[in-house]
């Protein structure tokens, strides 16, 4: 808990700076999804998958987002980290209205180009994935500096040494020069996290954290997530966990392309709608 | 971070690696080897030829046949011309005033000396065995001035032809094929009637074996004697201050003299063909070569993506652009080509040194002790661009199908 606390005094430091220029970016909420909709596939195999999802997620917020498999959960998460772009169109090609679009910080994700969208995941997402994905070829260590060294505002010196700080507040302290692939499932996933927090990112979206762990593991995942969440970092989880979701402050669930509950706002069943 | 990622991939799999280097190092290894043999003897054979027959000859016919007479009188291009029992007027060719033609010629520029000779050809006898040649007289000289035929002999001497009446220096070939040495006495005779003894003065050894099996040098007046050609000049030899610019300087003197001038370009240039068929093949099977080894890196690279699928979904995912993942495998070719091509490079160069030293017999075209090996630093420059062309052309495929992989598919696929 102290520790991670010692972080988010360092973010502030960090950014101090942009947050002062940009004070309409302050002000607004961190993600913000507008009228959300997503087609998987073309023509007759199309899927829609999100049918107008609007949330606003704020600094500091912790979410969670249940419901059942397509229930297009992890696409909203997708989509809320700028991984993926809203469609614009439906399948007759008729255009949504009001237009589809989602904003990380102010920054309309469907105007930006596809580098200058993976600059953005880069500087201010953070991505946990079910099944851990690290870069097996890596050491722990190196996993969670390459997202520094990709943005390139700290020395390698430097990032190495923040990422084996990262690493350390994990518990991993004893692990930094081992090949991911050598790491157990539990610790391969708190590598990811410490990885997803490696440039001190806006906001940490975690999709089925603990989906691919024992009881042990999850809870470890779990309790580093609420420690987080606690340092004022803003978080976004999708999970059938049930127990898991129940830790955050907010929670929403989704049904068949649409949000049917918000523990954080008055909810608009889509019957009423 | 990209190289960073790149040779950690190549590090992987270092074996598979390792084969694609080598693929790449043989290739420039063979290119090197191959084109500066190729060069050596084409070289040799360029020098030994225009050095031992000057750079520029003048021939005793002007360039343009003329036309006949009737087509004169009747310019219409369909009217039917016919004259029965033509014969070609019998009239002496020769070069008219050689003297003045010569020292207007040394006035030129690039034109650093000038020498007159008679040609024509002439039987060879000796005992049993005869054998056809191209007498050439000259003045001893002037002729050692113009070529290096002087330094080519080795056996007797050029000079000899002066004190000896009715001396003559014949080709290598010559002297082996009808078993001739050094002072014997030879006959010869011409396709006029002329017959003369004459004394082998001289052997010479150009290499060049069109050249050591037809050539026999006399002295203008025993030539002239012997060929029927009182007081004739046919040819008039020149040689330039740099043999590349014979072309143009032909094509000058021609505009002057009027008669047909052959620059050495011109007069070889069958043999000139060949050579560029020659560097043709070898560029095609070195190319081949590399071809394949392009292939070879296309396969490990396309193994590298196929394997990394989730890295490229993860790198995407924590802010690599299209950009960043195409490049993260172009790098990869270009390491492989730049290892192997570096390599390939220090022991082509190795290659190269060795194979100079190898005691071959060679006899063909040319004729010469060991292998000759003609390198220039622009074969290191084309081969080494060349493989990284081709090789970085091979890395483009993988990279990009890399880099069009979409994170969320990828992810989904996982699920």
């Amino acid at each position: 808990m102290e520790l991670i606390e010692v972080t988010r005094d360092e973010r502030r430091e960090v950014r101090e700076e942009p947050r002062v220029s940009s004070l309409t970016s302050h002000l607004s909420p961190l993600l913000r999804a507008q009228n959300v909709h997503r087609l998987l596939g073309s023509g007759d195999v199309s899927n829609h998958v999100l049918k107008g999802v609007d949330i606003s997620i704020d600094r500091g917020e912790y979410v969670s987002i249940v419901g059942q498999s397509g229930s297009g959960k992890s696409t909203l998460l997708y989509l809320l980290g700028g991984l993926d772009r809203p469609s614009r169109k439906d399948a007759t090609g008729t255009e949504f209205a009001p237009s589809s679009r989602v904003f990380i910080d102010g920054e309309d994700t469907t105007q930006l180009s596809d580098t200058d969208l993976a600059i953005l995941r880069n500087e201010k997402v953070g991505f946990v994935f079910q099944f851990h994905y690290l870069l097996k070829e890596f050491t722990a260590q190196e996993n969670v500096c390459l997202p520094m060294f990709k943005l390139g505002r700290l020395s390698r010196s430097d990032a190495m040494e923040r990422g084996s700080m990262l690493l350390k507040q994990l518990g991993l302290g004893d692990k930094l020069k081992r090949r991911a692939n050598r790491l157990s499932g539990g610790e391969q996933q708190r590598v990811a996290i410490a990885r997803a927090l490696a440039n001190e990112p806006a906001v940490l979206l975690a999709d089925e954290p603990t989906g691919n762990l024992d009881k042990k593991n999850s809870d470890r995942v779990a309790d580093i997530l609420t420690e987080l969440a606690a340092g004022g970092q803003t978080i976004v989880i999708v999970t059938h966990d049930l127990s898991l979701a129940a830790r955050a402050a907010r929670q929403i669930r989704m049904e068949d392309g649409l949000i049917v509950h918000d523990s954080g706002r008055i909810c608009e069943t889509p019957s009423l709608r | 971070m990209r190289w960073f990622i790149s040779i950690r991939y190549l590090l992987t799999h270092l074996r598979q690696s390792l084969v694609c280097v080598a693929g790449v190092t043989i290739s420039v290894m063979m290119f090197i080897t191959m084109d500066s043999m190729m060069q050596g003897f084409t070289d040799k054979f360029i020098i030994e030829t225009v050095e031992s027959s000057g750079h520029i000859t003048i021939y005793d016919e002007p360039r343009e046949t003329q036309t006949k007479i009737l087509e004169r009188a009747y310019a219409d291009p369909d009217a039917l011309l016919a004259i029965e029992g033509v014969k070609p007027r019998e009239q002496v060719k020769k070069i008219k005033n050689p003297t003045g033609l010569m020292a207007t010629l040394r006035c030129l520029p690039h034109v650093v000396s000038v020498a007159p000779v008679v040609t024509g050809d002439a039987v060879i006898t000796y005992g049993t065995k005869t054998f056809a040649v191209q007498i050439l007289g000259c003045d001893p000289d002037k002729q050692t001035v113009v070529t290096t035929i002087g330094k080519n002999v080795t056996d007797g001497a050029f000079e000899r032809l002066k004190k000896t009446a009715d001396g003559i220096v014949i080709g290598r070939g010559i002297a082996s094929t009808i078993g001739a040495h050094i002072d014997d006495s030879i006959s010869l005779s011409s396709p006029t009637g002329g017959r003369t003894i004459a004394r082998v003065v001289g052997i010479f050894d150009t290499g060049v074996t069109p050249i050591d099996y037809s050539r026999a040098y006399m002295m203008v007046n025993s030539s002239q004697t012997l060929l029927d050609k009182k007081n004739v000049i046919n040819q008039v030899v020149i040689r330039l201050d740099d043999y590349t610019i014979a072309r143009e300087v032909a094509a000058q003197i021609e505009g002057i003299c009027g008669y047909k001038c052959y620059s050495w370009q011109e007069a070889n240039e069958n043999f000139l063909k060949i050579f560029k068929v020659q560097t043709v093949i070898t560029y095609f099977i070195t190319g081949a070569l590399l071809l394949v080894a392009a292939f070879g890196v296309l396969n490990i690279l396309i193994m590298a993506v196929l394997e990394r699928v989730n890295d490229i979904a993860i790198l995407k995912s924590f802010g690599l652009s299209r950009n960043d993942i195409t490049q993260v495998y172009v790098m990869q070719g270009l390491v492989i080509g730049l290892i192997g091509s570096l390599v390939g490079l220090g022991i082509g160069k190795l290659a190269v040194e060795g194979l100079r030293r190898l005691p071959i017999k060679v006899e063909g075209l040319v004729k010469a002790e060991g292998l000759l090996m003609s390198e220039h630093w622009t074969q290191y420059v084309k081969a080494f661009v060349a493989a990284i062309a081709v090789v970085l052309l091979a890395a483009v495929y993988p990279a990009r199908r890399a880099a069009k992989y979409d994170p969320v598919e990828v992810i989904r696929g996982a699920h």
